[in-house]
């Protein structure tokens, strides 16, 4: 321990450093890339959302976290 | 019918092919008829690891386009009778695989072979697809470091995509094995430790390799460190081999070797 850590603490060790950013960057990534087919599910929703309405405001999200994939779709229309 | 066992891990360098061929030794010295392909084409690697390197004729790509026949392309291994293996080609194309083509090249293979180890180029790109189209289970290989751990599980999140045992409902079995770790970085807390990584990548553990300086001497000998009677990590492979065949066996206790001071002091 050097004196340093005497009077501050310890520094966080790295590897619980490593494991933060691991698991927030991971909790992102996953909602991109685990469902193979949201990209085409996201370009047929616009199509038919286009279909009626003239908005070009959609916002759709996806989440995901340990048991539950969510698609989040938001539509504002007319204005 | 063969099974297909994909060894298989995002990010390049982390011991994908030094697993493929040790676990390839290990089945075959079981007692199974194996054959381990270098899928990486453009990139031969295997054959030096394996010290099959001279004895290469022909490779894979002559194989699926019909200038050879499987039999003038599979290389016997000097030690293990059981063990053949199928070099990768040199050439600068390496969207050459076809997946049809890969399809019939491991539907003959299963005919003949218990086990096809099939070690993939690391990235996620179609080399990555062609082998792990027709899995049955992938291995994926990651070191205890931030990287290797992101692109493991990016590529876990995509296996069942690519393969078609999932789109026929099935699903690969998939493993995780730690390749690397350094026991006493992990207890002074400078390493991710194993729980560390699996709590991460959700999935089941089939080994923990440790770091081993042999390795490299091995490598640079063309002689897979599996038969060293005296490598710990030698041992993980002998276990991994072991487990893949459906055994229970204990994981290896891996601790830091502190000498006297060590212990003393540490």
């Amino acid at each position: 321990m050097t004196l340093f850590e005497r009077f501050f603490g310890p520094k966080k060790a790295s590897a619980n450093v490593a494991k933060d950013r691991l698991t927030l960057m991971l909790a992102h990534e996953r909602a991109d890339c685990a469902i193979p087919y949201m990209d085409d599910l996201k370009k047929d929703l616009l199509e038919v959302i286009q279909k009626y309405t003239k908005t070009g405001n959609v916002n759709i999200k996806t989440e995901q976290n340990q048991n539950v994939d969510m698609l989040e779709i938001e539509i504002q229309l007319g204005s | 019918m063969g099974e297909v066992i994909t060894i298989t891990s995002g990010k390049g360098g982390v011991g994908k092919s030094t697993l493929s061929a040790n676990l390839a030794v290990g089945l075959a010295e079981l007692g199974k008829k194996v054959v381990a392909i270098d899928f990486d084409i453009g990139l031969r690697n295997l054959d030096m690891i394996l010290g099959l390197e001279n004895r290469i004729v022909y490779d894979v790509v002559d194989v699926m386009e019909g200038r050879c026949n499987l039999s003038q392309a599979l290389i016997n291994d000097k030690r293990s009778k059981n063990l053949y293996f199928l070099p990768a080609s040199q050439t600068n194309n390496k969207d050459i695989l076809d997946k049809e083509k890969v399809r019939t090249l491991l539907e003959n293979l299963k005919k003949d072979f218990d086990i096809i180890v099939l070690d993939s180029p690391a990235g996620i790109e179609s080399g990555f697809e062609h082998s792990i189209f027709l899995a049955d289970r992938a291995l994926v290989v990651s070191t205890p470091d931030v990287s290797a751990v992101r692109d493991a599980d990016r590529v876990i999140g995509i296996i069942d995509a690519k393969s078609q045992k999932a789109k026929d409902g099935g699903e690969v079995l998939k493993h995780v094995v730690i390749n690397r770790l350094k026991p006493e970085l992990v207890e002074s807390g400078s390493m991710l430790s194993v729980d560390d990584v699996l709590n991460i990548l959700a999935l089941p553990l089939i080994g923990v390799i440790p770091d081993d300086e042999k390795i490299i001497t091995s490598t640079n000998e063309g002689e897979p460190i599996y038969y060293d009677k005296n490598s710990q990590a030698a041992e993980a492979y002998r276990r991994i081999a072991r487990r893949v065949l459906g055994e229970e066996v204990e994981f290896l206790e891996l601790k830091s070797k502190k000498g006297f001071f060590g212990r003393l002091f540490g």
